[in-house]
């Protein structure tokens, strides 16, 4: 066994589909779903099987041991600095390889029942298996060029699905902008990797953890890493490209947008913990960053009409959620929230596909209600879901978040700010996700009549991955073992649980007999003019730059300066072309004259050499 | 004419009205003359040379000359009639294709 199968099965499977991808579109054979999906899925089954091999592993084990390192070769040489192409599974990454390759392996299963019509499933499966490729480099690189690449990847990946019907050229759009957003974010990670490398001279990220940095380095550095994560989990300032992102299919959405990618900020966050810990400002940073961007989030959540929008939302809603447990210094409360996020926001990513799919394409939930009695399966897993992400006992999501909204308060760098805002999030969350479950599956039925007739559950293949997710959405909070439970803790747990369960009853008496369209607050939908005021003040002010770079610099310097260019060429050859008469005794007419005038010279020379020497 | 230095200044005014004539005179058969008077100056030359150094290399270069010369003329003048032929002109004005 190495940890090196953990990688390759997925890169494998990418490889096989996307050489099949290409001698069909060569040949103009058909592949089918079926097929390439199997093939994509068995790759990540592998991929899982070795990473539960290692889970075994190291369970009962010391600390001291449950780290392997792999080096592959040598990978930068230059002078003094070397820096090796290594894998290193620890604890933490082994989790995360877990979640990629375990929920993964679901949703690539989902996918080919969700992929069944699609023009080019080896194309869409090799993406797929190409993006847990750089996922899982991302999560079990020894090194911070290693995970940069991962993080590219994964970035790349996401583009390719995201635009992945690349007919439509809104969703190329959205694609390019979630791509642009999170080249923001890579600036940071690029400096704070030049940072490490001058101050650390190591960019191994267990040196880099071990490193004495002054403290305002430190904080230079951990700031930077944290400006990268907002980029990749969509944290304020930049996330506005996730709900643009739910363009890609809704699998992608559930595997990349809501359990994996989405989720490396706060595994690069746990990475640098150690130097978190030397840095409060930044803590304190990052905890007022995500809470904002959670309360932020879920009031734009409260005024959508998309499904798969509410669910965008809702997912950088519980990132501000990991980003305050990492804030105040909760960093196994983040990652555990992670794991529990993972399982049920993919569950009710795939549950929004499903009736996506019995709709045909529908998205908007007011066009949905009444889908309990058609969609039995997936209501009941979608409603497991919807208790999980809402914190009731004993769903997954209870644990992981009320250890946030406690810590929020209890520890050190937390307090009853930070605390209430989490817990009015928590009261938003049950708001609009209770609005959401209720106007889908349980209101009087708003579907146009010819969609109604042809509603049907999906297959089981399609399913099959929802009942296991919730399972795991039910039982997944228990493989945490919280430690050192305060004596309000209670309180705050009985308060969380009672604020949920009335928002949510609130919210159910209200839209349980909806049957119309809700009139939104337009500001709020369009997510409070954020997107706007990124195009008026950005977008513009590139665009005004960039026409006076064009009026001044390019049309004034350079376009004149090349006009002088040719005009000096064009006039010195008219100069010359007035030698080229074509008479041959003119020709002999100027040799004379240049034979002349030589012979002056030279005649001058020895004249002067007889005056000077006197020969 | 037994001071050589004189056969040079002949010589050197004959080389310069021959070359005038290549130069000026428009008529390619003139032109063919001025280009005999110009080998001739210059033969004179040899032979004023030969006798200042009182070697006999320079009588015998002129003699090369006239031979050469000789047969200049014969290809020259062959040129001139054929060009007079295509272009039913001798007029050096009117050959300006060089241009071209």
């Amino acid at each position: 066994m190495s940890i090196l199968l953990i990688v390759l099965f997925p890169l494998i499977g990418f490889l096989i589909n996307g050489i099949r991808y290409i001698i069909s579109t060569k040949k103009g054979t058909k592949i089918s779903s079926q097929q390439s999906g199997m093939i994509a899925t068995f790759a990540m089954v592998l991929s899982f099987l070795v990473s539960v091999y290692y889970y075994f592993q190291f369970n009962g084990q010391s600390n001291e041991v449950k780290l392997i390192d792999q080096n592959l070769f040598s990978w930068i040489k230059i002078g003094a600095f070397h820096l090796d192409f290594a894998l290193r599974l620890d604890p933490l990454s082994l989790l995360f390889s877990l979640i990629i390759t375990g929920v993964g392996s679901l949703i690539h299963l989902y996918s080919i029942g969700y992929m069944k019509e699609d023009a080019s499933p080896a194309k869409y499966f090799s993406y797929l298996n190409l993006f847990c490729f750089m996922m899982l480099n991302l999560v079990l690189g020894s090194s911070m060029p290693h995970v940069f690449l991962g993080w590219e990847g994964v970035g790349l990946a996401s583009y390719l699905l995201i635009g992945y019907w690349n007919l439509d050229v809104e969703k190329v759009m959205a694609g390019q902008k979630a791509f642009v957003m999170n080249r923001i974010g890579d600036l940071g990670f690029l400096i704070a990797m030049f940072v490490a490398y001058k101050y650390v001279g190591s960019l191994d990220l267990i040196e880099i953890q071990k490193s004495t940095m002054s403290p305002f380095v430190v904080t230079v550095f951990t700031g930077l890493v944290f400006f990268a994560c907002t980029g990749k989990s969509a944290q304020i300032p930049l996330f506005t490209w996730l709900p643009d992102a739910m363009a890609g299919p809704t699998p992608v959405s559930a595997l990349i947008h809501a359990a994996t990618m989405v989720t490396s900020g706060v595994y690069l966050l746990n990475r640098i913990s150690p130097l978190l810990i030397q840095a409060p400002q930044v803590l304190s940073v990052i905890a007022i960053v995500g809470v904002t961007t959670a309360f932020i989030a879920a009031i734009i959540a409260c005024a959508q009409k998309d499904i798969k929008k509410i669910l965008a939302y809702s997912t950088i809603s519980q990132l501000g959620f990991m980003f305050l447990a990492c804030g105040v210094g909760a960093f196994d409360a983040g990652v555990f929230h992670v794991m529990t996020h993972a399982f049920f926001k993919a569950l009710m990513f795939l549950g929004a596909g499903s009736v996506i799919h019995a709709l045909h394409e529908e998205q908007n939930i007011f066009k949905m209600g009444g889908l309990s009695k058609k969609l039995p399966i997936t209501t009941i897993t979608f409603v497991v879901g919807w208790a999980a992400i809402l914190g009731i006992p004993p769903f997954s999501g209870f644990f992981s978040k009320d250890e946030i909204i406690i810590e929020s308060l209890n520890s050190p760098y937390g307090n009853q700010v930070l605390f209430a805002m989490a817990l009015l999030t928590a009261l938003l969350t049950a708001f609009y996700m209770t609005r959401l479950l209720v106007l889908v599956f349980f209101s009087p039925s708003r579907m146009d009549k010819d969609v109604e007739e042809h509603v049907h559950e999906s297959p089981l293949v399609m399913t099959f991955p929802l009942i296991v997710l919730a399972v795991l959405s039910l039982i997944g909070g228990f493989w945490h073992h919280s430690e050192g439970a305060h004596e309000n803790s209670q309180m705050i747990m009985i308060t969380s649980v009672a604020v949920a369960i009335l928002s949510a009853g609130f919210s159910f008496y209200r839209y349980r007999k909806f049957d119309s369209e809700e009139q939104t607050n337009n500001f709020i939908e369009n997510g409070l003019g954020i997107n706007n005021f990124y195009n008026n003040f950005f977008g513009k002010g590139v665009t005004i730059v960039s026409k006076g770079l064009f009026r001044w610099i390019e049309a004034g310097i350079i376009q004149n300066g090349l006009k002088f260019c040719t005009w000096a060429v064009e006039f010195s050859g008219n100069v010359l072309k007035s030698f080229q008469v074509g008479s041959v005794q003119v020709y002999l007419m100027m040799m004379v004259l240049l034979g002349l005038s030589l012979m002056i010279w030279v005649l001058q020379g020895v004249m002067h050499g007889v005056l000077i020497y006197g020969k | 004419m037994n001071d050589p230095w004189l056969m040079l200044i002949v010589s050197c005014t004959v080389f310069v009205i021959g070359l005038i004539g290549v130069i000026f005179r428009k008529n390619l058969l003139v032109v063919l003359m001025s280009i005999e008077l110009m080998l001739n100056a210059v033969n004179l030359s040899f032979v004023a040379f030969s006798k200042i150094h009182h070697v006999l290399d320079g009588q015998i270069n002129a003699l090369f000359v006239m031979t050469v010369a000789a047969a200049e003329s014969a290809v020259g003048l062959g040129l001139v009639i054929a060009m007079f032929r295509t272009l039913k002109t001798a007029d050096s004005d009117q050959i300006q294709m060089l241009r071209d």
